[in-house]
């Protein structure tokens, strides 16, 4: 005979295999997905700050202070696994000896797709420094909108938005 | 009265019954499964999706883990005992 | 007895093939503090991979989950800042990074314990994959130790009243 515990055993086995199932078709659907909006990134002004480091006062430390107008359109990202955006400006350059830099001055992050029409103009959020405590030799930049979709299940996908056509300069420290 | 309480938690049903359960449940969930995932791309709604799955779910257990009667209409009947003439 | 014990080896070789696989040493983990909020929740369920040393570095917007000498817990955090230094060439260069959590308002460095930046060897894995929610049922028996007695008394109770 066939006890109640016995059909809540078997019911609810079938039951969760169906449900990672429906979980892995909705992360698989994501891959059907493949918008690659493009935004305009504009550096309006780069000026650095001679200053004192945060940690150690008595070390002198240059800060880069970033103006920039950021519009972009990312609605098509947002699809029905998309839990949020994560969207960043960073900073690249390679130091004297090749040694790549990135470096993230800004972020935001978009939960609804009613929000993710981008008009920024604004400045880095977090400090910009570079490792050798001043600007001095640090070659040009180039700086690069992007961004990191995050479902609700499933892999994370990464994509760029914009990016500087010309590298820009560091001026002298003020 | 300790014996009955046990047959409530019990809640056995018969063989064919038990045969029902596990087909209708089976096929049921599949078909849950297949319909909440289109409907859901469809509308591009997870909401959907899982409020479609757990909702029919639900009521899938209602329907099948109770020991109704329908699923008791056919009980096991036994062979009836043979006397067996002692002392012969 | 035997049944259980074969349990108990298959799940952990499968638990150390996906590691070989993935180039960590644990490629599945719990979210279990809320600083990566609303992205991750705690009880979220993290899949990692980590790119070897030689073929891929970690990219700014990496989602890294890091261990610090003397730290308690692995930290899941994002990667603000990579920088390499050291030799010329390429594959042979050191790569040093910052962290911060999406939702600390500062850089991770006053929890790296002292170090200044965050290197290869503290990084268990870079989170790949997601799936909310079924982590939590450790966690939940961490914080409330009554639902694991709740939980064997249950079980114990339907021993009982099992008749097969």
């Amino acid at each position: 005979m066939h006890s109640l515990y016995a059909r809540v055993n078997n019911v609810s086995a079938t039951m969760s295999s169906c449900l990672m199932a429906l979980l892995a078709a909705i992360a698989l659907s994501t891959f059907l997905f493949t918008a690659d909006p493009k935004g305009d990134l504009a550096i309006t002004n780069v000026k650095v700050t001679a200053g004192r480091d945060r940690r150690y006062r008595n070390k002198s430390q240059d800060y880069a202070l970033v103006n920039f107008n950021v519009s972009a359109d990312l609605t098509p990202l947002f699809n029905w696994n998309t839990k949020q955006l994560f969207l960043y400006l960073e900073a690249e350059y390679e130091n004297a000896k090749g040694g790549k830099n990135d470096v993230v001055i800004w972020d935001r992050i978009v939960r609804r797709k009613e929000d993710a029409f981008i008009n920024v103009v604004g400045k880095n959020k977090y400090a910009f420094k570079d490792i050798t405590n001043t600007f001095k030799k640090v070659p040009a930049a180039h700086y690069a909108l992007k961004y990191n979709v995050m479902p609700y299940v499933g892999a994370l996908t990464y994509g760029e938005a914009g990016r500087t056509l010309e590298s820009l300069e560091f001026p002298a420290a003020e | 009265m300790g014996n009955s309480l046990k047959e409530t938690f019990e809640g056995k049903i018969d063989f064919v019954g038990q045969k029902t359960v596990d087909d209708i449940s089976r096929i049921a969930l599949i078909v849950i499964t297949v319909v909440s995932f289109i409907v859901g791309f469809a509308l591009q709604s997870l909401s959907v999706t899982f409020a479609i799955f757990g909702g029919s779910s639900l009521v899938l257990i209602l329907l099948l883990l109770p020991p109704w009667p329908m699923f008791n209409q056919h009980p096991v009947k036994w062979l009836p005992v043979i006397e067996t003439k002692k002392g012969q | 007895m035997l049944n259980f014990a074969s349990v108990i080896t298959s799940g952990l070789m499968m638990w150390k093939t996906l590691g070989a696989i993935t180039n960590t040493a644990s490629p599945i983990v719990v979210v279990l503090s809320g600083s990566m909020e609303p992205a991750f929740y705690r009880g979220d369920l993290l899949f990692l991979s980590n790119p070897s040393a030689e073929e891929a570095k970690y990219g700014t917007g990496d989602i890294v989950v890091y261990n610090v000498p003397g730290a308690a817990i692995p930290i899941v955090h994002r990667v603000l800042e990579t920088r390499e230094t050291g030799s010329k060439n390429r594959a042979q260069r050191e790569q040093k990074l910052l962290t911060k959590g999406d939702n600390n308002p500062v850089d991770d460095i006053d929890l790296y314990n002292g170090l200044q930046w965050l290197e290869r060897k503290h990084v268990v894995g870079v989170v790949r994959g997601f799936l909310p929610y079924v982590g939590y049922v450790t966690i939940a028996m961490n914080d409330f130790p009554q639902l694991k007695y709740a939980l064997l008394g249950g079980l114990g109770l339907l021993a009982l009243i099992q008749r097969e």
